[in-house]
């Protein structure tokens, strides 16, 4: 291979480096900036607009739904997601395919489609008050396909002969669930709900339109983004990318699961 | 029969599935053929909503599928190469540059949109540095509310999310099979189009898939840097629905995208399954 070409797909892969990165590079400069634009040059460096954030009590409580609302989901969607997947791994192929995709699908549908038609349900054939909890029901049709995604993904290479032996020992289904299936395949399982809490802490059509009053993060920096482009979004999105960082890092499968995840659609999608 | 009473755990699932999807988009699928009288809506079985949305909209639509299509096209072909030098070129750089696709994943989608507007706008980043470097004399208005700012936010948004499944699908390409190519006298150009291409078409029908839907049914991005040159489908949809309550043309506009797309996806899919042979 020639020296010019080598240069040239080094040369390209910065270039898409940068145009991936500097956006998000600047919103964290910038919320550390001491002008009131977000533009060069930026002034000093101060800790001034997190601070007006962190008094700002509208801030707190979309901080405290957004959380209420990702615990819910998370816990729930873990649970009822890793019973379905764990199942559907010990299906007959011809039953599980078709009840995977079935499953899939809000995840394939634009948000808005979903946002609207679950609207015009709880409002006109429901009948129910839009809350909190409506918002966490649509959140867990969109979190939980992730979450069996991901444990029928891990279930493909698992030993079912543990299972079988932990039974002839005389485990019942549930012991053998705790101490046989549970301990293999845990770190599967978390990064599975760390995904669904990134999910649910990003999700914003679905909130928008089924929240009616109150906010949660991402609605709380669409009603700034409308109004006033206020440095304090600077602050917001710093923590909304860092604090989830560390959490994906120290579960180094986070990464590897939302890489098998993808092959596996991919696979699928491929026919 | 045994099988479908041992997976009783697949029933919360299944539950949420059904009552949470199946049931309001069968709902809404109704409502879209139900009339609009004065401020109320009405059970009917007309194709008022179908006709507003052809006659009214049509304009709108296309331009839609031709910010999705570019977009989708522009991200896929981008991720594509990316991929490829992550898996072949970047050596033991190539896993630092999947984790770097993959943080720029998280930041929050509504984040990703503010930015861009700082960096495109008037008084943005750009501007800004074009002034300064003396490369033009005034700030540019036209970076910002047009398609091209649509398009540009919506790529920097899908192309992490593009360049997963083809990665993924480039990983079962064994470099003795470029060295193959390479012995039998095929070019740099030649080995990637015949030779690595044809193998993760899945991963390219996968990526295109996954951009373009998400870019047709998007509508924060337009509304906030498209201007009306930008205006997509989305913003339309929604505004029947939270100003003016016109829910049967909005579900028939929310129908005729999906159409649209699933039609546009499936032609995808023929046209890069077929270039291969």
């Amino acid at each position: 291979m020639n020296r010019s070409s080598e240069w040239g797909w080094w040369g390209f892969g910065a270039l898409v480096v940068v145009f991936m990165t500097t956006p998000l590079i600047l919103v964290v400069l910038f919320s550390f900036g001491e002008s009131a634009l977000t533009n060069f040059p930026m002034g000093g460096i101060t800790w001034k607009w997190y601070d007006e954030l962190f008094a700002n009590r509208e801030f707190w409580k979309a901080f405290r739904n957004s959380l209420t609302i990702a615990g819910v989901v998370v816990v729930v969607s873990t649970v009822i997601g890793t019973m379905a997947a764990l199942t559907l791994a010990r299906m007959r192929p011809t039953l599980s395919q078709p009840l995977l995709i079935a499953l899939c699908l809000p995840v394939m549908m634009p948000p808005l489609v979903i946002a609207i038609a679950l609207l015009v349900y709880y409002v006109r054939w429901v009948g129910v008050e839009l809350s909190l909890f409506t918002v966490i029901l649509g959140h867990l049709l969109v979190t939980q396909p992730f979450v069996i995604l991901i444990v029928y993904a891990r279930m493909a290479t698992f030993n079912y002969e543990l299972i079988d032996s932990a039974r002839d020992l005389g485990a019942n289904s549930w012991v053998t669930f705790l101490t046989v299936t549970l301990p293999i395949i845990r770190s599967t399982v978390i990064g599975a709900g760390l995904i669904a809490l990134a999910v649910s802490l990003d999700e914003f059509l679905i909130t928008f339109f089924t929240i009616s009053g109150g906010n949660t993060l991402p609605t709380f920096v669409f009603g700034k983004i409308r109004t006033e482009m206020d440095p304090t979004i600077n602050a917001i999105a710093t923590i909304l990318l860092v604090v989830p960082l560390p959490l994906a890092v120290l579960h180094q499968v986070g990464a590897a699961l939302l890489f098998s995840l993808t092959l596996w659609v991919t696979y699928e999608l491929s026919g | 029969m045994r099988e479908l009473i041992k997976s009783w755990k697949t029933v919360p699932s299944l539950a949420v599935l059904a009552g949470l999807f199946v049931a309001p988009l069968s709902l809404l699928f109704v409502v879209s053929f139900w009339s609009k009288k004065l401020f109320r809506v009405v059970p009917d079985f007309v194709f008022d909503g179908y006709q507003k949305a052809l006659v009214s909209y049509w304009d709108v639509g296309l331009n839609t599928l031709a910010i999705a299509i570019s977009t989708g096209i522009i991200t896929t072909t981008i991720a594509f190469f990316f991929a490829f030098f992550i898996r072949f070129k970047a050596g033991r750089y190539g896993d630092i540059l999947l984790f770097i696709s993959l943080v720029t994943l998280f930041g929050g989608y509504l984040v990703k949109i503010y930015a861009w507007k700082s960096i495109l706008g008037l008084e943005g980043i750009l501007n800004t540095a074009l002034v300064g470097l003396g490369i033009v004399s005034e700030p540019l208005g036209a970076l910002l509310y047009n398609r091209g700012s649509v398009a540009t936010a919506l790529t920097h948004f899908l192309l992490p999310i593009a360049v997963l499944p083809i990665v993924a699908s480039m990983r079962n390409i064994q470099d003795i099979t470029l060295e193959a190519g390479r012995d039998l006298g095929a070019g740099p150009v030649r080995i990637l189009l015949g030779v690595v291409l044809p193998q993760c078409r899945a991963g390219i029908i996968a990526a295109f898939a996954f951009s373009f839907l998400i870019a047709a049914g998007d509508y924060i991005t337009p509304l906030f840097l498209g201007g009306t040159d930008g205006a997509m489908i989305g913003m339309f949809i929604a505004s029947q629905f939270s100003i003016r309550f016109d829910w049967p043309l909005g579900s028939a506009m929310a129908f005729l995208t999906m159409f649209s797309c699933l039609t546009v996806v499936l032609i995808a899919r023929l046209a890069i399954v077929r270039g291969r042979k």
